[in-house]
């Protein structure tokens, strides 16, 4: 390890699962052979456990090289992933089979056992039922196996969790069936006793084994519906490509993407999948990013533009130099991100989640009460089973536990096929509450991309004055500087050395060029510095009221000229803002441009509330103001600039690719720069949310409810007492039903305004 | 599937018949549950086991405190195997604040419920192997004591967290 520590060498460590060995010596020629892979720090073979794991440099060598090894010398090695998915595959397909033949037998003797009860419940004769069908040792003989063979998951499971003190679903399902099958049988062996009490003799097999039957039949549905409920994460893993086309040594050949590494040339071909995250070196096309970003219109892409893993390139070749792979792509850390919300929890679940902890014990105690209380009113043991078995059979903690956890897995997945992050449950669940938007201006409404329309200077020598504003400019980063140094460049302007230069966050720069001193800043900057800019004002106010940002520049401390500049709004910002106001949400703007710049851009996309001239610093202190009014607020940004107030915001959204600085202070994330997501990001919250409300309501009420009729309450009043076979079917439809109505969710399609 | 749906299509039509007759049945003649006079001893005797029953299991279930196991140290990890069966045993683990933990999940309990393990703190929700040891990792930054659970809430573990 010191050695790993003092070279400073990034070091990967990876568990492969080996077979096919037999003895120890076996271990040591796995652990000689790989060591000696040039590369690898060190290998470790556990004998017990059948695994081998290795220390390696990534640059040196990778997982396949150390497999291909190993398969060199006569065993087989293979990645975690890979055994866990076939493991996990193989035992989905055991218990599915398992339990489909459980439920066959179980509903064939069933529906015999249901058949010959009819005429005794109804005390009708039906002719075409056989008598002998309704004998207590024939339905004991049938029900018997179903009892011990069908039922056993529920014993194993309800003594296990006794023994943990712990009650579940199956403690219920045990005690009720259990409960049920042993009155039979007491009836079967000694019906005299139950004569002698006034009690017809009844056995209640039927009831045992179709409920025992009907939950693995619900468990069934259940396994498959939950199955689905991660496709998006699978759907999400599946877009990956399995090789790639690396050019080395000027050579083309097609690799396994494992082995891919960081610097490759990667050819990608028409119609071809984009194998890694990577930079165009050559060529250039169009790529749909539709399943990364979620928008449908394909990117142009040419030399020096990003390229994302699993995107689609459409019309050209392109030759990509791959800069990010496996667990640092852009792919697998969408995939991260969905796996991470989706095991957190909401705080609308937590409720719930107080109830499940306690439900158990208190049916059973529930049950008990039924259970002596009809017998102490009416003295009938039958009675009282029956209705005490009702209670145990038809709640359904599950349904409770469910509720929540599943409608998050579907939205937050689905939220990632439509190009939006979200970071944990309960980021989803507080976007549905918003009630303010904050919209950063630079890059948010507008294109980000500013350009220089407008220049005056008083000694009508523009491009003079140009030379030396793009001196200073070339030193700061701001987007506007950036526009002014472009600017310079197409006109084919010589730019001199700067010396002093000074950025003053908020106001301005300045430094010193060919000697004189250059000012460029915001006219309260200026005023500051008690330099008379009067003589421009007016082409500032018109300009302004064009909605363009308007610098100030002073030479030597005299006013000398004025640059305009003008960042366009993005096409969807009008469409997005009109959809936010209609869903009864206020969007407010945010810029450190003046007034009237500021609500120039407002009108145009029809924002009504303006907050300008706000410093950087300021931001955080204006969506403080807006909570000050008693409103959830919600941020949208990107930018360095924008990580504080979105982490200030109740909700912060960072929009398009922001940098990670964005991304990790950010609530949710719009792959994305098309503000449409920020209208499908808040459908989806509150979609999934009323799902959890559906979900969590009905689980109250179907137990709450549930528990009451088979209890009997509604006996006394219209004789009605519930079958327990009933209370089963209901059980196995509640939790079916969770999962269904969460698997709605997967229809959700983000509705596009007018 | 459509074999199974059949199935269950046929037993709900036959419960549905059988249990509307009975309803029926039940309305018309409630002789069916008469009531009976009852010894007082024996009423008396079902009172109070019913009642000392209903406080045993309670007292079982909920009354009981897991012990707890504190995690053992090794390579800056603290780390402890939890052996999945019928419940998380240990259910409470100690563990240090600021330090990776790893907690190796040995899942043997055939049950689906049991599949999915959740630390909704943690931001992890893992998928566990039937008789495979499945590490879930995180580094607790706060004090104090954070519930896991199976996937779908029923069974419990926690992680205390100590400076």
């Amino acid at each position: 390890m010191g050695l790993v520590n003092n070279t400073k060498k990034v070091m990967n460590k990876i568990t492969l699962k080996l077979k096919g060995m037999h003895c120890a010596s076996c271990a040591s020629s796995i652990e000689t052979a790989t060591r000696n892979i040039s590369g690898v720090a060190s290998g470790n073979v556990n004998f017990a456990s059948e695994e081998v794991a290795i220390e390696y440099d990534a640059l040196k060598t990778s997982p396949a090289t150390i497999q291909k090894v190993i398969k060199d010398i006569g065993y087989e090695a293979v990645l975690p992933e890979q055994v866990s998915e076939d493991t996990d595959k193989k035992a989905r397909l055991t218990e599915t089979q398992d339990l489909t033949r459980k439920v066959w037998v179980g509903g064939i003797i069933g529906v015999i056992l249901v058949i010959g009860s009819v005429p005794m419940m109804t005390g009708l004769s039906i002719p075409i039922i056989p008598d002998w069908l309704h004998n207590p040792w024939l339905q004991l003989a049938l029900a018997f196996p179903v009892q011990i063979w069908c039922g056993s998951s529920f014993y194993i499971g309800a003594w296990k969790a006794f023994k943990n003190h712990t009650a579940t679903m199956d403690t219920l399902i045990a005690l009720g069936t259990l409960a049920a099958f042993s009155y039979s049988i007491t009836v079967t062996l000694n019906p005299n006793f139950f004569i002698s009490q006034g009690l017809q003799p009844e056995v209640y097999y039927e009831v045992s084994v179709v409920v025992i039957t009907l939950i693995l039949l619900g468990k069934l549905f259940e396994n498959r519906a939950k199955g689905e409920t991660s496709e998006a994460i699978r759907k999400l893993m599946g877009l990956q490509a399995k090789t790639a086309r690396v050019l080395r040594d000027g050579k083309e050949s097609d690799i396994p993407i494992e082995e891919v590494e960081i610097g490759d040339v990667v050819l990608v071909r028409p119609g071809e999948k984009i194998p890694v995250d990577g930079e165009a070196i050559a060529g250039n096309s169009t790529v749909d990013e539709s399943m990364v970003t979620g928008e449908s219109i394909p990117v142009e892409k040419k030399v020096g533009d990003r390229l994302i893993g699993a995107t689609i390139n459409k019309a050209g070749s392109l030759q990509i130099k791959a800069s990010h792979i496996g667990k640092d792509s852009v792919l697998s850390q969408i995939v991260q991100l969905v796996k991470d919300a989706q095991g957190s929890k909401a705080p609308i679940q937590r409720l719930a989640d107080r109830v499940t902890g306690w439900f158990v014990p208190v049916v059973i105690s529930i049950a008990i009460a039924t259970f002596v209380i009809w017998f102490e009113i009416m003295g009938n043991v039958t009675l009282a089973t029956i209705s005490a078995v009702g209670v145990l059979i038809i709640a359904c903690p599950c349904a409770l536990g469910l509720a929540a956890p599943t409608s998050i897995m579907v939205g937050t997945g689905k939220g990632a096929e439509n190009g939006i992050l979200i970071k944990d449950a309960g980021s989803l669940e507080l976007a549905h509450k918003i009630q303010t938007i904050v919209l950063d201006k630079t890059g948010t409404l507008t294109e980000g991309k500013p350009v220089v329309t407008d220049i005056f200077s008083t000694n009508k020598n523009d491009d003079e004055l140009l030379k030396l504003v793009a001196a200073i400019e070339r030193n700061s980063e701001h987007p506007l500087a950036e526009a002014i140094a472009n600017f310079a460049k197409q006109k084919n302007i010589t730019i001199s050395e700067v010396t002093d230069f000074i950025a003053i966050a908020g106001s301005g720069v300045q430094g010193k060029v060919d000697n004189s001193l250059v000012q460029i800043g915001t006219r309260r900057w200026m005023d500051e510095l008690k330099i008379d800019t009067s003589g421009l004002h007016q082409y500032q106010d018109a300009w302004e009221t064009g909605g363009k940002t308007v610098v100030l520049i002073a030479v030597d401390n005299a006013a000398s000229g004025l640059i305009g500049i003008a960042d366009k709004p993005k096409s969807s910002s009008q469409m997005a803002v009109a959809a936010l106001q209609k869903m009864k949400i206020e969007v407010v703007m945010l810029t450190g441009d003046n007034q009237s710049t500021a609500e120039a851009i407002a009108r145009e996309v029809g924002i009504k509330r303006v907050f300008a001239g706000v410093r950087p610093d300021q931001k955080v202190e204006k969506i403080r103001e807006l909570q000050a009014e008693g409103k959830v607020v919600a941020m949208v940004g990107d930018g360095i600039n924008d990580a504080p107030a979105l982490a200030q915001a109740d909700v912060g959204l960072a929009i398009g690719t922001g940098t990670d600085v964005a991304i990790a202070a950010s609530d949710i994330t719009l792959i994305s720069g098309d503000l449409q997501g920020i209208v499908t990001a808040i459908q989806l919250s509150r979609a999934t949310i009323s799902n959890i409300q559906q979900n969590l309501f009905f689980a109250f009420i179907y137990n709450v409810l549930g528990i009451l009729i088979a209890a009997g309450i509604l006996y006394p009043i219209w004789g009605w007492l519930l079958n327990p076979i009933v209370a089963g079917g209901a059980m196995a439809l509640s939790s079916l039903s969770v999962v269904s109505n969460a698997l709605r969710l997967r229809g959700f399609h983000p509705s596009v305004s007018k | 599937m459509k074999k199974l749906t059949g199935i269950l299509l046929s037993m709900g039509l036959s419960v549905g018949i059988v249990s509307s007759m009975s309803a029926q049945e039940m309305k018309h003649n409630s002789a069916k549950f008469q009531p009976i006079e009852q010894p007082i001893t024996l009423r008396v005797a079902i009172a109070i086991g019913g009642l000392s029953l209903m406080v045993t299991q309670l007292w079982w279930f909920l009354g009981s405190k897991p012990k707890s196991q504190k995690a053992k140290i090794s390579d800056g990890v603290q780390e402890v195997t939890i052996t999945v069966d019928g419940g998380y045993v240990p259910s409470l683990v100690t563990v240090k604040r600021g330090q990776p933990v790893r907690l190796q999940f040995n899942r043997r309990d055939p049950s689906s419920c049991l599949e999915k393990v959740l630390f909704p703190d943690f931001h992890v929700a893992q998928d566990l192997v039937l008789n495979q040891t499945t590490p879930v990792e995180f580094t607790p930054e706060n004090i104090g004591l954070f519930q896991f659970s199976c996937g779908m809430g029923m069974f419990h573990g926690a992680i205390a967290v100590e400076e």
